[in-house]
């Protein structure tokens, strides 16, 4: 107890040490702060890119093949999964565009944080929350697994949840209008397994996907309310829940150009074995482009 | 003997595998489907034996390290007994979690490099395995399609070539060195038959022994472990012939020669067994004349090996014994003592003691970052319970809900800036959004628009069932006018032959609906009915059959189907009247309705979990298989619910009893007072 009391009244006192020592502690804390704030949030602003799609699609196997370049072997997610990866070399980020090609100085690779999600219908709302969480998402990767949409129910889950996505994405746009909009976030429909014999070619995806998405419009703008409206929010006009350009006939991707969502389509395979690289590598691209 | 074993991540990435025999992988996908995310097997009470789940032809067992975030599993044929495998299962998570917990626990960890747990696993499934039911057979034909599926793990693939170019985040684990022995036991089994050293890899054993003696030169017990395993590696210059015959023999195409590796490696493990006097079982394993004939060369370097090779083999089996013996011995105090110990802190420690880790624990809390204990989650679970229950919701699911919670958050640690209250309410509202959400959502306009057009079109059955005076007429007439608004035609079947005045009830509903329909212009409306004292399951059928219009009615010929939906009511019935309810079982046979629905009042207390459970297991087919993927109905539709203000808790209990999703709420009294259900909405009411 002495002990503390003189140190107590030690530092207390107007000798120089105690001053000294006050200066020091006053000056660095601050500094000290700041960057531990400042390193804390520069972590978190990796740019993220989420994968999102019906079961089986191949996310898991996308984000383990993007990640460490080898796909694993993959089971059902139960749990959303993060992974940080860093951009190929031969892949060129949008940031870089105007370098020369033949300019050596050193460039790092940037990294994006890729965040997977579970597929299953009941853990959906991952992919929902995370979707509308504030982290700086610049991308989906909406993986479909090309050989179960030539099955009737594999296409309208698909189709659903697709369906969702986007209408989540245009009213998050269309509420953003009025103030500093929110960043508009592009999607990229990747038709994956297209080494299996079964798939579609990614344009009869494309084509399957939108004309499903038309039919599940028409169903949901006639379906019963659900009974979460009039408490969230009351805009139950019917234009603002119907996806795409109102009134038109048949839904297409490029309809969302208007509500600020990009969509473009690529085949994949994560399992070429190697002879078949090019899958990833328009992935590559586009995340490249839209970091 | 096994099929296979699996380590996988909640993330649903495979971390280790080793398939016996070919597998298909939707084997372990319907477990983690149906156990994990849809809970369809309800864990019974026996809490100290591994659960196990059937599937096909096999049965699976799986333990899982919560805290890591890691599921391992083993399947084996249904056919076999195999009851070591839940000491298996225990001692993996044990060891496993041990070696690499440390950094599946980083973030971002995606795969880890399990190149060393191929002969700690074998070595393992020696250990435990009694042999009960392994066969010589058994073993030579699990081989072969080992073979086949070369990359069993694919991280030990990673090891032969350099990392790809996109810099994988995660590092190759520095080899612990606890494991020194272990490694050398690798590169024997595992390497590759011409011995160019792997560039990833120390080359040769004693190197990375070596290596890791100067790395790590610290803990006693370490270095005497890996000072052993150095000795041995160099002085027996052997070895290294017995590493290329074993490599040689593993990678051999022959298939011949596969079989006598496998044989040897058995051996190996059995010679070494013998003198340890513990694994005498698999004695008569030793190596026989036949395999001397078979593959001489191969024998005759395992007898002039057998002398160093047990002496180092017995020493990693010495070092695994003790640590699965001591694994297994916790895991089965572990019950037993976690009531214990909660006394005993309480009263060991001093009052000072106490009072600053109360007051680091309060801090905690309010920081984050705490590992949760038993009786940190007791209080605040209990109320959240008491929540619960005051939500209407039963008391049984009330239970459970707060088990699982508690199972998820034991020996987790709180995040940043979170308290235990909101960890767990996190933790609560994800279970409740899983629970409700369903897994395929009801679009009942195109199930009805896909049914009745095309080829094969017919009329689409909907049924509907329930309690007396839930409110089944009722909301049969909402449904009906739903779909009249989109123009189908529909035919309302009085299936209460039972009570008197429920045709008339009907037909004034049918009669309203009928003028509503008229004004708008929509689609049309009839009663179907035959009168009281009729058997309710031939008229549904009529009905059914009136409506498809098959063999064409004279007035109507050629006009195909004149309904579009026929909408069935039924005879309200208490639930434990058994001799009403197995009257369901053959309308559901006959009427074979598209879907059933069960009207539920969002009143009703604890009795709700019981009438649902009836009604569901009533709705079998011919083959005494329920309905709709074995759950029965289709869907609840909760009425009244206008009445009940916060306390929606009656979904909760009648989706925690069935697994029935519910797809239809009534809010009013209005016939356009139906809502689909918006899961959000009902789980913010529940937590409010
Ligand atoms: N043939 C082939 N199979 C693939 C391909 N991509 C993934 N798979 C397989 O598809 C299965 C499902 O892949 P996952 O990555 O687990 O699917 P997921 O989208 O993560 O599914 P959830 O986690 O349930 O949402 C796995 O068995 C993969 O091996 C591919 O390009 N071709
Ligand atoms: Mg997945």
């Amino acid at each position: 107890m002495a002990k503390i009391e003189d140190w107590l009244t030690w530092a207390l006192s107007p000798t120089i040490s105690a001053i000294l020592v006050t200066l020091i502690f006053s000056l660095t804390l601050p500094v000290l702060i700041h960057y531990y704030l400042y390193k804390r949030a520069v972590a978190r602003e990796l740019p993220t890119f989420l994968l999102l799609g019906p079961s089986g699609g191949g996310k898991t196997a996308l984000l383990t093949l993007l990640a460490t370049g080898t796909a694993s072997p993959t089971h059902i997610s139960q749990a959303p999964q993060t992974a940080i990866c860093q951009l190929p070399s031969t892949t060129r980020a949008s940031e870089d565009q105007y370098r020369s090609e033949n300019d050596t100085s050193s460039r790092s690779q940037p990294s994006i944080l890729l965040l997977d999600t579970p597929g299953h219908g009941k853990l959906r709302h991952h992919a929902f929350s995370s979707l509308t969480s504030p982290a700086a998402i610049k991308g989906l990767l909406f993986v479909v697994d090309s050989a179960v949409l030539s099955s009737a129910a594999g296409l309208t889950e698909a189709a659903e949840y697709l369906y969702d996505i986007l209408l989540l994405l245009q009213k998050r746009h269309t509420q953003g209008k009025t103030s500093k909009g929110p960043q508009a976030i592009p999607v990229l429909l990747v038709a994956n397994k297209q080494d299996v014999f079964t798939s579609l070619p990614v344009g009869l995806v494309k084509s399957k996907l939108e004309e499903e998405l038309g039919k599940v419009r028409l169903t949901r703008s006639k379906g019963l309310l659900d009974s979460g409206i009039g408490v969230e929010d009351d805009d139950t006009d019917e234009e603002g829940n119907w996806l795409g350009e109102y009134g038109a006939k048949t839904f297409k991707f490029s309809q969302m150009r208007e509500h600020g969502v990009e969509i473009d389509v690529v085949g994949g395979s994560t399992n070429g074995e190697g002879e078949d690289p090019g899958s990833v590598h328009e992935c590559w691209s586009w995340i490249g482009a839209n970091i | 003997m096994l099929d296979a074993f699996e380590i996988l991540t909640t993330s649903g990435i495979v971390l280790w595998r080793r398939h016996y025999a070919p597998l298909s992988s939707n084997v372990i996908d319907s477990l983690v489907r149906d156990v994990f995310i849809e809970e369809k097997q309800k864990s019974g009470g026996a809490e100290n034996s591994a659960p196990s789940y059937k599937k096909d032809r096999y049965t699976l067992r799986w333990t899982s390290a919560k805290d890591v975030g890691l599921v391992f599993v083993a399947v084996y044929r249904s056919l076999l007994h195999l009851s070591w495998v839940e000491n298996l299962l225990a001692a993996v998570r044990g060891l496993f979690t041990k070696a690499y917990g440390q950094e599946l626990r980083k973030p971002h960890t995606l795969k880890v490099d399990t190149a060393q747990w191929n002969p700690m696993f074998d070595a393992l499934v020696n250990r435990l395995d009694t042999g009960s039911t392994r066969r010589q057979s058994d073993t030579l034909d699990s081989e072969g399609p080992t073979e086949l599926t070369p990359p069993s793990s694919s991280a030990g693939d990673d090891a032969h070539e350099p990392p790809p170019v996109p810099a994988p985040l995660f590092k190759k684990p520095a080899i612990p060195a606890k494991k020194g022995v272990v490694v050398d036991d690798t590169t024997s089994t595992d390497a590759t038959p011409v011995p160019t050293p792997d560039t990833s890899r120390p080359a040769t054993p004693g190197h990375a022994a070596s290596h890791i003696l100067t790395a790590k030169g610290g803990p006693g017990k370490a270095s005497r472990r890996s000072r052993k395993g150095q000795t041995f590696n160099t002085s027996a210059p052997a070895s290294s012939g017995d590493e290329s015959s074993a490599g040689r023999t593993l990678k051999g195409s022959g298939k011949n020669a596969t079989k006598g590796k496998r044989r040897w490696d058995i051996d190996g493990m059995a010679v070494e067994g013998d003198d340890d006097g513990v694994l005498d079982y698999s004695a008569p394993a030793t190596p026989g004349p036949d395999t001397a004939d078979r593959e001489l060369d191969v024998s005759d370097v395992n007898t002039s090996q057998m002398g160093s090779h047990t002496g180092k083999g017995q020493f990693v089996l010495k070092d695994l014994d003790d640590e699965v013996d001591a694994i297994l011995a916790s895991s089965k105090q572990q019950s037993t003592s976690t009531t214990t110990t909660n006394g005993e802190i309480a009263t060991g420690s001093g009052l000072l003691n106490t009072a600053t880790s109360r007051l680091t624990s309060l801090f905690r809390n309010v920081v984050g970052g705490k590992t949760l204990s038993k009786s940190d989650l007791q209080q605040p679970l209990q109320q959240m319970q008491t929540h619960l229950l005051e939500k209407n919701v039963a008391r049984e699911a009330a239970e459970r809900l707060c088990q699982s919670v508690e199972i998820n958050l034991l020996d987790q640690k709180t995040a940043d800036f979170t308290s235990i209250d909101a960890t767990i309410r996190d933790s609560m509202t994800k279970a409740l959004t899983r629970m409700l959400t369903p897994t395929s959502s009801l679009d009942l306009l195109r199930d009805v628009s896909s049914t009745t057009s095309g080829p094969g079109a017919r009329p689409y059955v909907i049924s509907i069932v329930g309690v007396n005076g839930v409110g089944k007429s009722t909301n049969l007439s909402k449904i009906a006018f739903f779909l009249l608004q989109n123009r189908f035609r529909v035919l309302v079947v009085a299936g209460d032959t039972f009570r008197c005045g429920a045709v008339e009830q009907l037909r004034v509903h049918v009669r309203n609906l009928s003028a509503l329909s008229q004004r708008e212009g929509v689609g049309k409306v009839e009663l179907f009915e035959k009168g009281y004292g009729k058997d309710a399951a031939t008229v549904a059928r009529d009905a059914v059959a009136f409506a498809t219009n098959r063999d064409g009615h004279a007035q109507v010929q050629g006009q195909g189907m004149l309904y579009d939906v026929v909408l069935i009511d039924t005879a309200g019935r208490r639930h434990n009247d058994t001799r009403l309810m197995s009257s369901l079982t053959k309308f559901g046979q006959l009427a074979n309705p598209d879907k059933v629905f069960m009207v539920g009042e969002a009143l009703v207390g604890t009795d709700s979990v019981a009438q649902a459970r009836n009604f569901a297991k009533e709705f079998v087919d011919t083959k005494g298989k329920l309905r709709n993927n074995g759950v029965g109905m289709d869907g609840f539709i909760i009425s009244k619910c206008d009445t009940v203000g916060d306390m929606v808790g009656t979904l909760v209990s009648m989706v925690h009893a069935t697994g029935i999703p519910v797809v239809f709420l009534g809010v009013g009294q209005h016939y356009g007072d139906l809502r689909g259900l918006n899961v959000g909405w009902a789980v913010d009411k529940l937590m409010k």
